[in-house]
């Protein structure tokens, strides 16, 4: 892979990762919040597969992207129990209506 | 074999914990049951380190190429601590069965003091300092959950939180001299940074050495650090037994001794160590000669006796300091024990409600008789050869005033000693309450202890030998014990000491007589009694945190999206750091 | 290379719409064509099974379990407005986006690739601590999973609860008032 092409995959990751980031300090629901986690984790599988192509090692690429897939399979499954727990407890996934701190 | 052994001492008393807490409150003799079992076991293994010293790696876990391996060493310095703390520890832990009867949550109090006793005997027995921190902040933990046990009590909690922020500071500094350790030679290892100590530049090597001062200092309640020890006395007495005597305050001066050859060349670190445990040591006996707490004056009793050991390390003997501190933990976990079971028995810890209970606590007042003739240094406890050998070596090695000092310290702990004995078990008798002899996991504990005051002293013929073969750069001498003991006995400094502590004691005697002449000197007493004005500082530290606090709250508004905004904010500026550094 | 790099752009466009979608449902849809379209390129970059592994588990499994869980919590009268101001969000993306960049996004070619052992062997060899943290994490996720969904209170037992349903039915009362009197112009 040359020069130009390095450049445009590497800033695909980060541009990724950065409409990633931006949906996660605009959601205000609690479900879009998980969504917006989930494509930041996508972002980063991509750099991982990306780095593992352009230093030769797919495999070790390809098994650290497994071991991520899992880990945020998980952490999914985990954010949208709370998720529906909070809605049963308080009736709402609104971020504004969940705090509990006063003044 | 000595894997095993080292893993085995460590993993006992975890998994001890771990089973009574499994068993669950609803069985409350299994798990005393339980735990004496384990602390039985653990004890005994522990003893199984002695077949194994030696100053060569024994276990190494390699942890990844930024943390070094994480080790383990059995040598003298650690084997011997680690014993201590598996059997006194383990007495402690027989002794709450009966303490603690009837008391709820014990599977808390008995999985975390487990966890507590391995967590130290793995901090003396690492070879890697961040294995070494990693125990440290362990121990700090326990320390705080064991302080506030009784946690619907805002007196052991705030002793609680008071103990953990204080022993935290003292943590930074260790973890400060880990990581400039590791920037400069590339390992944690202790035994390389001892042997490359020298290749380091001076100006780092003394920030190393006075950031391991701040932690000792901390961990062993001396001063500036001293007042959270007094306030952890909120502790169930078998954990002040065990904090205070066979565990957590040991590991300051551990260090020191540990790091010794390699900070003695620093300018001003054996002065500063040497002052810091003068100061703490006549602050603290002064101190307790006021205090109408049992548990407190044996608190302020350990500082004063910390002090000691920590003087005779900045004087530059390392064998008394680890001897003392050896005799220390014995008769000072028997002392605590004892004033435990005078506690439960009746019910209280201020010493002007007892008063003549040598006719209803024989057995009591003869063992704690033992142990406060071991902290006042008379002979034939091992507090006398013990505290003998540090004055006579602080007076070879040190100034001649720091041993005047340490030689007034030597009679107040005879004043104040004396005085506790006096106002719990003779006088008359204050109260008409219905009081019981201790029963007997209390006196099993505390049989043990009182005969090891009275013998452990001849042990350090063999002691010495232990710490000279296994510890190759702290140039330790071989002594017989018959040898030391005679040489200490004919010294003239003992026999100046000893009639230093029997002044302190009369003085005591004849205290009514100076009552009319002390009541202007009221405002001083007070002064003393609060602490020398260190508590009014620890307040206004407090009072400026939380004005600070409240001043900040408008940024915790509690909306998810601010906090991701800061912690992305967050995450920008280190990238801009590493960015901008890099 | 020219495909990898218009699929990765593509697949940005998505996100973006799964970010400002309206609807969870439409969002959690956007997500998965993310997935889709991060697999293929995934496939063309040479790692063929996580590129398999991506598309069942991110666009099939997380997909149904988004669809499960917004069954169950309901969908939200949808505010579009943000919580913080929208200036920050942006700035703050904006700004991560060129820091990165500045420092991480390489200029030149690298070295060519050398002989490497196969996938199983990989994980299993080399990252074979990772099979086991794997392992560990979901054993406390399917853990955590059945502490997080047990029945332990029912659903309006909190006070505060009480409030926020006595107000969505107020707004749905307002909703309806509004329809009806639309209905009659």
């Amino acid at each position: 892979m040359n020069g130009i092409w390095l450049t445009f995959g590497f800033a695909a990751v980060l541009g990724l990762l950065g409409v990633g980031l931006y949906g996660l300090l605009i959601s205000r629901n609690l479900i879009k919040l998980v969504v917006a986690l989930q494509i930041s984790v996508k972002a980063v599988l991509l750099g991982l597969v990306l780095a593992g192509n352009i230093s030769g090692s797919i495999n070790l690429g390809q098994s650290l992207a497994i071991t991520v897939i899992v880990t945020d399979t998980v952490v999914a499954v985990i954010g949208m129990a709370l998720a529906i727990q909070i809605r049963r407890q308080l009736g709402t996934l609104d971020v504004r209506d969940i705090s509990r701190l006063k003044g | 074999m000595a894997p095993w052994l080292i893993l085995l001492t460590i993993g006992i008393p975890w998994l001890g914990g771990l089973c009574v807490w499994w068993t669950g409150d609803k069985h409350p003799r299994l798990q005393h049951a339980l735990a004496s079992a384990f602390a039985v076991i653990g004890g005994l293994v522990s003893l199984g380190l002695l077949t194994i010293p030696s100053n060569e790696v024994v276990v190494r876990v390699p942890v990844g190429s930024a943390f070094g391996d994480f080790t383990f060493v059995a040598d003298g310095l650690g084997i011997y601590l680690a014993i201590i703390a598996a059997v006194i520890g383990g007495l402690a832990v027989i002794f709450s069965k009966d303490y603690m009867e009837g008391e709820e949550q014990l599977g808390r109090y008995y999985s975390i003091t487990f966890l507590f006793i391995g967590a130290m005997i793995g901090l003396v027995l690492s070879n890697s300092l961040l294995l070494m921190f990693l125990f440290w902040e362990i121990t700090a933990f326990c320390s705080y959950a064991l302080i506030s046990f009784h946690n619907d009590d805002p007196k052991a909690v705030a002793g609680g939180i008071k103990a953990l922020i204080m022993t935290q500071v003292g943590g930074v500094g260790l973890l400060a001299g880990a990581v400039i350790t590791y920037a400069y030679l590339g390992s944690y290892q202790i035994s390389e940074f001892l042997q490359n100590a020298g290749t380091l530049p001076s100006g780092v090597l003394g920030l190393i050495a006075f950031g391991f001062v701040i932690a000792a200092a901390a961990k062993s309640a001396q001063v500036p650090f001293q007042t959270w020890l007094p306030d952890a006395m909120e502790a169930p007495t078998p954990i002040s037994a065990l904090i205070h005597a066979a565990t957590m305050v040991n590991a300051g001066v551990y260090l020191l001794a540990r790091f010794y050859p390699a900070f003695e060349a620093v300018p001003g670190w054996k002065y500063t160590v040497m002052i810091v445990g003068l100061t703490s040591a006549l602050l603290a006996a002064l101190t307790a000669v006021f205090t109408n707490d049992l548990k407190r004056t044996l608190a302020y009793s350990t500082i004063s006796q910390l002090g000691y050991m920590v003087y005779a390390v900045g004087t530059g003997a390392v064998f008394a300091s680890q001897f003392h501190l050896f005799s220390h933990s014995v008769f000072k976990a028997l002392l605590f024990l004892g004033a435990g079971a005078v506690i439960h028995a009746s019910g209280t810890r201020d010493m002007r409600e007892m008063g003549g209970l040598k006719a209803q606590m024989p057995f009591v007042r003869t063992v704690f008789v033992i142990g406060a003739l071991a902290l006042a240094g008379l002979p034939i406890t091992n507090g006398f050869f013990s505290k003998e050998l540090v004055l006579e070596q602080g007076l070879a090695h040190g100034p001649t005033w720091a041993y005047i000092c340490m030689l007034v310290g030597a009679g107040l702990t005879g004043l104040y000693s004396l005085r506790m004995v006096l106002m719990v078990f003779y006088g008359e008798p204050y109260a008409g309450k219905k009081i019981h002899d201790a029963p007997a996991a209390m006196r099993f504990s505390l049989t043990l202890l009182a005969l090891g005051t009275l013998t452990t002293w001849l042990l350090v013929g063999p002691f010495s030998e232990l710490l000279a073969d296994s510890l190759p750069f702290h140039q330790i001498q071989l002594t017989e014990t018959l040898e030391t003991c005679l040489e200490i006995v004919t010294a003239g400094a003992t026999w100046i000491a000893l009639a230093v502590v029997l002044l302190g004691m009369s003085l005591w005697l004849l205290h009514n007589a100076f009552a009319k002449a002390a009541k202007p000197l009221q405002p001083l007493t007070d002064f003393i009694s609060g602490g020398f004005g260190f508590e009014w500082l620890n307040r206004l530290v407090v009072r400026a945190t939380k004005g600070a606090a409240s001043a900040l709250q408008f940024t915790q508004t509690g909306l998810l999206s601010w906090n991701l905004v800061y912690i992305v904010g967050g995450l920008i500026v280190v990238l801009a750091l590493i960015a901008w550094g890099g | 290379m020219i495909y990898t790099t218009l699929l990765a752009l593509v697949a940005i466009v998505f996100a973006v719409l799964a970010i400002q979608a309206r609807r969870l449902l439409v969002s959690a849809l956007w997500l998965a064509g993310v997935s889709a379209v991060i697999s293929v390129v995934f496939y063309l970059l040479g790692g063929r099974q996580v590129a398999v592994i991506e598309l069942s588990v991110g666009a099939g499994l997380v997909t149904v379990l988004f669809a499960f869980a917004i069954s169950i919590a309901g969908e939200d009268l949808g505010k579009i407005k943000p919580a913080v101001p929208t200036v920050i969000p942006v700035a703050l993306a904006l700004l991560f986006f060129l820091l990165l960049a500045w420092f991480s996004i390489p200029t030149g070619a690298l070295q060519p690739p050398q002989g490497e052992p196969g996938l199983a062997d990989v994980i299993w060899g080399q990252r074979g601590m990772d099979v086991l943290v794997q392992v560990v994490l979901i054993f406390a996720g399917v853990l955590g999973l059945l502490g997080l969904l047990a029945e332990t209170k029912g659903p309006l037992a909190y006070p505060v609860a009480k409030e926020y349903a006595a107000k969505r039915d107020r707004e749905l009362e307002a909703l309806m008032k509004e329809r009806e009197e639309r209905e009659k112009l």
